[in-house]
Formats: structure tokens, sequence, C-alpha cells
């Protein structure tokens, strides 16, 4: 039993200690699928709609999670409705920063659902592990074959056409698996034109083509310790961002790791696993395809992160624990260059991010104690060093002059949550409280445009820690046929970082209104909370549904901007033979606790209704499934609360994919 | 065999890391070549002309060895002929005197007396050159040294230029007092996308003591003054029209230090054209020049400027 549950601990961090003892794994492999892994939701990548997903369609079915959309692609995930500052968004744990002041490229962007295994979504200070954070964590865990497989080749490609705005999309990924070698290896392309809204009229600069690489070896050096390298490469080519008013040329991204882990077999440690890892990222806009622009300005960035990630995991009788320590080193650059009209005359020139640096070093523990068989204890920390230098302070001295050019910061973090299992009923309450530092562009960034509420903002180095205390309770009933599951989270949050309108200074981009400097908020609230049901209707009927709520409020009882209303979605899937047919609705209610100082307008309200079939089948000696189906099918117009610039949603969509496993 | 495959491995991502390090679509600006394009770096004083006789040979010296219309730091140095060493001089006077063809004469704002810098055994002071050499007229420098108890005089002719440096220009203007004035920037020189010490000489034509007197140095060294306590309130603008009339925050009027030269603070918030806009006060407070400038943003239009105003780019 305690082999057994060291494998288990081992196979669910995606490294398998093969050769020995295999007869057991084929046993937990199947167990693993009902095994729910500590406190992480792991989920696939899929959502009740469609099997062809993309990463911001797959995170969106999760109940936390909500997006800025300023285009159709590289929407900006929200976690507990706060941005994406206040979050730690990690590839297996390394982090990676976006090379774009106007945020077209979350870290999201940079992966594809087919190098992808999981998303591993941790609310609040629970997610601290991989640094200092309010909202939470994300962690796109990429995908790694296991070590001796029976079958040493293989893989899957899927293809698929979506109509509305022509997407095109052709995913493949191959590994090659021998006891003590494994290679992984994706490559994933999408092309889509413009789309069109419910009116059928075409959304101009909504295009997009990406592609995707990834390549990953392994080489076991021991039974029981095995090296890893991995490097994913993303291009994103010609992306239009409606609701901005300058587009993506390209945007390269590189993001490379070496990793070491050992396992051990006897005493307290079970695994120890060490990455060291480098990523680079160049993003380049465009303006020259809007024609109406009065000024041409080049905007490229660039961000690099070196890092290194080391953890271990311990294990004893009923008490478990991760430690973990990150480091990285970021430099963060941003310029801006506007062209006169007279192109003789000489251009114009500024950095938004002055070459800003980030150096953090943070050091996180997780403990858990099984109390008794019905209960559960967790108790965590973390703490954080996060130093900034900005090299051309001038700049920042501007608006906030003797503003300093370094700056020390110190972040703790803390948490607590009890966890009890009664009968039927699933209860935890959990307490957490935790600093972030703002981000490069909340401290140091220089008339960054937003067009969403038209200020140019500017950061301020010296803004105080954002500190949060948060509380989060949930209870859960399960039944043979029927789950229910309620959440809530409460968080107040000192020196909330937002823009305020400043008295000082005129606006430098030309559609902008006036000037906004980031300021600290005596303090914000915010409340979340979701229900989800699952109920088996009949064994082949299955009907879930969630509703979620969340409310924001600044210190004078103001709203918060991009607080997400009342929403749904429902969905049931019936499973004949190989037929699978789904139907889902989702929709938001009328969003009435809108923010107008944030630039916000009422949003109505809006239903989605989606429809699809999937038929599974034999090609050859391949499984194989097809997909046909068809979102927004009443062709609805709509934009939803946070639509960057209120422009309008995708029309009906009719898609169609195949998945060939071999 | 293994792990000669782990090597290559190694080895093809450290190749790959390299490639990508060194290799961005688009190259990052220059910052610091950015700045100097417009502005080349001359704060080295070399000879811009000398005397010699048979006894001194009198050096004039200015920042990169030439004048220019606007301010400039002088330095005159004077040596031995036959031994070319520094000589003790008790005092010097400089005078620029401009001559139109039609023989008119007339001066500028100037140090008549200069200082002597014992240390490096120079005299210094500063000129400010109100027009280039040309058709307006030709540009002579009177110089009168002391050694012991004899005077020495000397005129030498000059080429002054047009500086090219906009942010050392100047302005010429008749005020509402209907005396004329002369503003001329002294500093930043090469300035930053930053706060920028704004450093101005603020001076004013006097009217003619007496047409009847003898030398013409002996009236035009007096033909201005610095003035004094008075205030140039400033609104730095960017004229481009897709500039909309951008401003920055955080200026400051410029107002008179001890060194009689007047002083404030101006923000760029990017590189580019500028335009100063002045309006001048004397120590009553009231308007010698100058208009208040619109203070929205207008994108599209071409900013206003004031009456009294510099433009300035880099
Ligand atoms: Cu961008």
């Amino acid at each position: 039993m305690k082999k057994l549950s060291l494998v288990l601990f081992i196979l669910s961090l995606g490294l398998d200690v093969n050769g020995q003892i295999a007869p057991v794994k084929r046993d937990t492999t199947r167990r693993l699928g009902e095994v729910k892994v500590d406190a992480t939701v792991k989920r696939k990548i899929e959502n009740d709609m469609k099997m062809a997903v993309s990463v911001d369609e797959f995170l969106a079915s999760s109940d936390n999670i909500s997006f800025i959309k300023r285009g159709a692609y590289a929407w900006e995930p929200l976690l507990n409705n706060m941005s994406t500052e206040r979050s730690t968004i990690t590839i297996d744990g390394m982090h990676i920063f976006g090379a774009c002041t106007d945020k077209m490229d979350p870290i999201t962007s940079y992966v594809e659902t087919n190098n992808l295994s999981s998303i591993d979504i941790k609310s609040g200070q629970e997610g601290n592990m991989h640094g200092a954070t309010v909202a939470g964590s994300i962690d796109l865990k990429r995908r790694s074959t296991p070590f001796g497989l029976q079958q040493k080749v293989g893989g899957a490609y899927q293809t698929g056409f979506e109509f509305n705005n022509k997407q095109a999309f052709n995913l493949g990924n191959l590994f090659y698996s021998t006891d003590n070698f494994v290679a992984d290896g994706s490559i994933a392309f999408r092309k889509a034109g413009n789309y069109y809204d419910g009116n059928n009229k075409e959304v101009l600069h909504s295009q997009y083509n990406k592609l995707n690489a990834s390549l990953g070896l392994a080489y076991k050096t021991s039974p029981l310790s095995a090296i890893r390298v991995d490097a994913i490469f993303d291009r994103a080519k010609d992306v239009g961002f409606p609701a901005l008013p300058m587009d993506l040329w390209l945007s390269r991204a590189i993001i490379t790791s070496a990793s070491y882990k050992q396992l051990f077999e006897e005493g307290l440690v079970k695994v120890w696993d060490t990455k060291v890892y480098f990523n680079a990222v160049e993003h380049y806009m465009d303006d020259t395809t809007r024609p109406e622009n009065l000024v041409h300005m080049d905007m490229p960035g660039w961000s690099t992160t070196y890092g290194l990630v080391s953890k271990i995991n311990l294990k004893k009788d009923r008490y478990s624990s991760e430690v973990q320590f990150n480091a990285y080193d970021n430099l963060s650059i941003a310029e801006m260059r506007m062209y006169p009209q007279d192109r003789s005359k000489q251009t114009m020139f500024a950095y938004s991010w002055p070459w800003v640096t980030t150096r953090f070093a943070s050091i996180a523990m997780n403990n858990s104690w099984e109390i008794s068989e019905r209960s559960k204890v967790n108790l965590g920390g973390s703490l954080g060093w996060n130093y900034n230098y900005s090299k051309y302070v001038e700049f920042n001295w501007i608006f906030h002059p003797g503003a300093s050019q370094k700056k020390n910061r110190w972040l703790p973090g803390l948490h607590a949550s009890y966890e009890l299992s009664l009968n039927q009923f699933d209860i935890s309450l959990g307490t957490g409280f935790g600093h972030r530092a703002p981000s490069v562009s909340e401290a140091y960034g220089y008339y960054i445009y937003n067009s969403f509420d038209r200020y140019d903002y500017i950061g301020n180095p010296d803004l105080k820690n954002e500190i949060s205390y948060e509380g989060n309770a949930s209870v859960g009933f399960k039944t043979e046929k029927l789950s229910i599951a309620a959440k809530v989270n409460y968080f107040y949050i000192n020196n909330y970082i937002i823009g305020r309108i400043l008295s000082l200074g005129s606006p430098m981009n030309y559609q902008s209104v006036g000037v906004k400097g980031y300021t600290s908020l005596k303090y914000a609230t915010l409340f979340n909370t979701a229900i989800n049901v699952d109920y088996k209707i009949l064994d082949n009927l299955h009907w879930k549904g969630v509703l979620t709520y969340a409310r924001g409020k600044d210190d004078e009882g103001g709203n918060l901007p991009f607080i997400r209303p009342l929403s749904y979605q429902t969905s049931l899937h019936y499973g004949y033979k190989r037929l699978g047919l789904r139907t889902s609705l989702n929709g938001d209610f009328a969003q009435t606790n809108y923010s107008p100082a944030y630039g916000e307008d009422q949003t109505a309200s809006y239903k989605i209704w989606n429809l699809s079939a999937d038929y599974s089948f034999s090609l050859g000696k391949f499984k194989s499934v097809f997909q046909v189906g068809a979102e927004n099918l009443l062709n609805e117009y709509y934009s939803t609360y946070a639509d960057w610039g209120n422009i309008p949603r995708m029309g009906r969509n009719i898609f169609t994919s195949l998945k060939v496993n071999f | 065999m293994k792990v000669s495959i782990l090597i290559k491995t190694i080895g093809f991502y450290a190749a790959l890391a390299c490639v990508f390090l060194g290799s961005c679509t688009k190259g990052k600006t220059n910052y610091e070549a950015e700045r100097g394009e417009v502005i080349e770096e001359n704060n080295e004083f070399k000879e811009v002309s000398n005397v010699v006789t048979s006894a001194y040979t009198v050096s004039i010296e200015a920042l990169n060895g030439v004048l220019y219309r606007g301010y400039n730091d002088i330095r005159v140095r004077i040596k031995n002929t036959q031994t070319n060493t520094p000589v003790e001089v008790s005092g010097l006077t400089f005078l620029p005197i401009k001559t139109t063809v039609m023989g008119e004469k007339s001066s500028c704002p100037n140090q008549y007396h200069f200082g002597y810098k014992s240390a490096d055994k120079y005299f210094s002071g500063y000129t400010v050159f109100t027009s280039e050499s040309g058709t307006e007229g030709s540009w002579a420098l009177y110089i009168n040294f002391t050694v012991g108890n004899q005077t020495f005089s000397l005129i030498k002719e000059v080429a002054v230029r047009q500086q090219t440096n906009k942010n050392l220009n100047m302005t010429v203007f008749r005020g509402k007092d209907d005396e004329q004035y002369v503003i001329a920037l002294i500093a930043p020189r090469k300035p930053n996308v930053a706060e920028n010490k704004l450093v101005a000489g603020i001076y004013k034509l006097n009217r003619m003591l007496d047409s009847a007197a003898k030398g013409p140095a002996d009236q035009l060294q007096f033909s201005y003054s610095q003035v004094e306590r008075y205030t140039l309130k400033l609104d730095p603008r960017m004229p481009e029209p897709s500039m909309g009339n951008h401003s920055s925050p955080n200026n400051r009027d410029l107002i008179q230090d001890k060194d009689g030269l007047y002083h404030g603070v101006v923000n760029y918030t990017m590189t580019g054209n500028w335009t100063l806009n002045f309006i001048l006060l004397n120590p009553e407070g009231k308007v010698i020049r100058g208009t208040e400038v619109p203070k929205d943003f207008t994108p599209g239009v071409e900013g206003r400027k004031s009456e009294l105003h510099l433009d300035i780019l880099f």
C-alpha cells in the first residue's frame, strides 16, 4: 500500500518510475482518474461543448475564471474577477511575462491545447506556491509522456474548421517512449479570418494566425531520477484586436527549461524537482492597417526572464508537505515611437516600460495533516522578496519626482484551511493573508494607453504593497446521482491599486481623453460565489449547471470595474453507443453594478445556446472522433461586460473537428 | 549511446537559446544614441580665434571652438608670445560690436568685465550674440587688458554662426513697456525625457544714455543689462498636430537666482519638437510679453503658441 501511494504520488507529478513496478502501474493509472489530487483542480483540456477548444475556451468553462476580450484571440483571464496583475500565471511553474503594454499577450496565449495536459487553478493565497499573489494562481501543466509505455510511439492528430471566422486548425502531437528515454513533440497551426457578429456584420481586425510547437526530451538517469529539457516556440502573426487602435504584427516567444527530478523510496522526502528556465518574448504592434489613425506609432516590446524553481515533496504518515523555492529575473522593455505627419521631421520617442528589471525570490510551503479519516488541516505560507530597478527612471520622475529607482519589497503570505467530510457532505473553511507587489505597468508604466476608458496610464514606483485578507468556504453534497457544490470567497484588499484621474499633464496618445495614475485605494472588497450542480438523470444523460455571482466595491462603496454579473452555464449531455449529443445554454444577466468611473457602461443580458454532436469510430486501427456543432445557434447579437470597447461577440458559429488517436 | 543523445539534446537547446537570444526581429532603440542624433556633444572649450602681437598671444575660446547666435560661454587666455607661458593680467574687458553695412554699431547682452580663474589662468565671461554674421552685419570683439599698469587694446573680427542646437535658442522682442528684451536659453544643452533644469538669461536694451560719448565701447558696454526680479512663466507643449497640444506635468516657472540667471524646471515627456511658451512678468507682476495658450487636448490641431515662445527639438 505504501508503495502504491508513492506511485500514485509520482504519477500525479507526471513522471512514472516504471520498470520494476510495472504490474502496479496499470492498476494505478486507472485509479488515478478517481483520485482527487490534493486541493488542486485538474481538468482535461476540453469543455462541455467542444473537444477542440482553444486554451481560452477551456479556461472559460471554469467557474472562477472570466475574461477581458479585446478580440477573438488572446483573452486576458481574470481569476476571482481580478486582473492578471493579481494572479500568478505560470507554465509548469515557470514565470513568463508578456511583452505587450496593452495586454495583448497573456501567458495563456503562448501555449496550445495539444501541449498541455491540465490547468491548475488555485484560488487566493493557496496559490502562493509559485509566488506572491492576491487572486490565486493558474499553472498551465505541460504534457509529458511517462517512461516505458507499452505503446512506444503514439500521438494524435486533430483538424477542424469553424465557419463563422473561417478558422482552420491542425494540431498534432507525437510521443516516443522507452524505458529510459521519452520524446514529446507537438505542433499546432491556427488561422482565422474576421468573425461575424449576431447581425452578420463583419468585425474588422479580428483575424489571427498562430503557430505553436513544442518539444520535450526526457532521459532516465537512474531508476529514480530523470532529466528533462523542454522548449515551446510560439508565433502569432497578423492578429487583429478590433477593440484596440492597433493590431499585432508579430509576437514570438521561446520558452525553454531543463529540469532534474529525483524520487526517494525511503524517508520523509519523496520527490525533489529542480528546474532552470529561460524565456524570451518579443512583441511588435502594427497600426498601418488602421488608416483612420492620426498618428503612426511603433510600439515594440520585449520581455526576457531567467528563473529557477525547485521543490520537494515530503510525506510521513498523515502528514504531507510541499516546499517550493522560486527565483526569477525579468527585464521588460517597451518603446513608443510616434511619427509626425511630415515624415521628414524628427520622430518622437519614449519608453512605456523604461527597461524595468524585476527580481523575485520566494520560499513557500504547504502542509497538510489528515487529522482523522474525515478531516484535514492545511497550513501554508510563503515569503517573497521583490526587487525592481528602472534603468531610465527619469521617465518615472516626470510624474513622481524623486521616486526610487530601486525598490525592495517583502511579500509575506499565509493561508489555512480545514476540510471535513461528513457522510455525504464535504465542508471546507479557509482564510488567508498575503501581499503583492505592483506590476511593471502599475509601478513604472509610462503613458500606457488604455482604450477601454480611453486614458493614458502612468505608474507609480512607490506604490504600497497590496495586502489581501481573504476568507473562503465551500459545501458539497454528493449522492450517486447528484452532486452539488457551493463556494464563496471574500477578499478585503488594502491599498487596492487602480487608475485614478490625474490633474497633471495631458494625454500623449491622441485617442485618449486624459491621464490616469495608478494609485492605491484605501481598500476594496470582492465577493465571489459559485454553485455547481451535476445530476445524472440517466446513466447516459447528464445535466450540469453553474451559477456565479460576484460583487466588487471600492472604499467609497462604488463599483469596481470588470466584475462579472450574475451568470450561468447549463449543459446536458446524452450518450448513446458511439454517439454523443450535447447542448448548453450560458449567459449573463444584465450588469447592474457597473462602474462609470472606470469607463464601464451598462451591459445588457444575453444568452447563448449551443449544440453539438460527436461520433466515435475506428479509422483502421485508430480511434477517432468526429464532432459537429454550433455555438450561438440563435445568432444573438451581444457583447459582455468585459468586452473591451463593447465590441460584439461572434454570432452563430458552426464548427467541425476530427480527432484521430494513434 | 544514450548519454550521447542527452548531450546532443542539451547542445540543441543551448544552440536554440543562443540563436534566439541574439536575434530579435526588430532591434531595440539605443536610447543614448537616440538623443545624441540631434545634439552633438560639445562641451569642450576650443580656440575660436587668436591675436598675436610681439608681446602677447590672446586666445579666445568657446565651446566647440565656435561662436553661435545666442548664449556663449567664453574664455580668454593671454600668453607671452615668446615663452608661451600665461601672463599675469590684472583685468580684462570684452565687448562684441556689430557693424552693419550702413556702418551702424550696436552691441549685445554681454559680460564686460571678465572674471579671472586663477587656478586655470584664464578669463571667463559670456556673450549673447543677437544675430549671425552675414548680411545683417559683422561682429568684432573689442578686448582691453592690463598687464602691470599698461593697457593693451585689440579688435578682432569673428564669425557668429547659426545655433543648430535648438535647446540654446534665443529671442529678441519688444515688450509692452516698449523696451527691447532678449531671452537666451543656457541649459539644458542636451535635454532628457525627464525633469530638466531650465536656465535662461533675460536682458533688456538700455536706452541710449548719451549719444555724444567718446568711443563706442564707452557707451555700448552699457547697452544691455540683466533684468532683475522678473518672472518667466513657462508652459511647454508639443506643437505637432497629432500630439494635440500635449503638455507635461510638474514644470516650474523661471525665477532669478543668485547668479543673475533665471532658473526653472521643464519636463519633456518624449523626444521631438517642443515649444516653450512664455509669459514674461516684471517685478510688479505686469505682463511684459506673452499670452496664455489653450490648455485643452486637441488632437489633429497644431498647438497654438504664445506670442513669446522658443522652439526646442531634441
Ligand atoms: Cu501589443
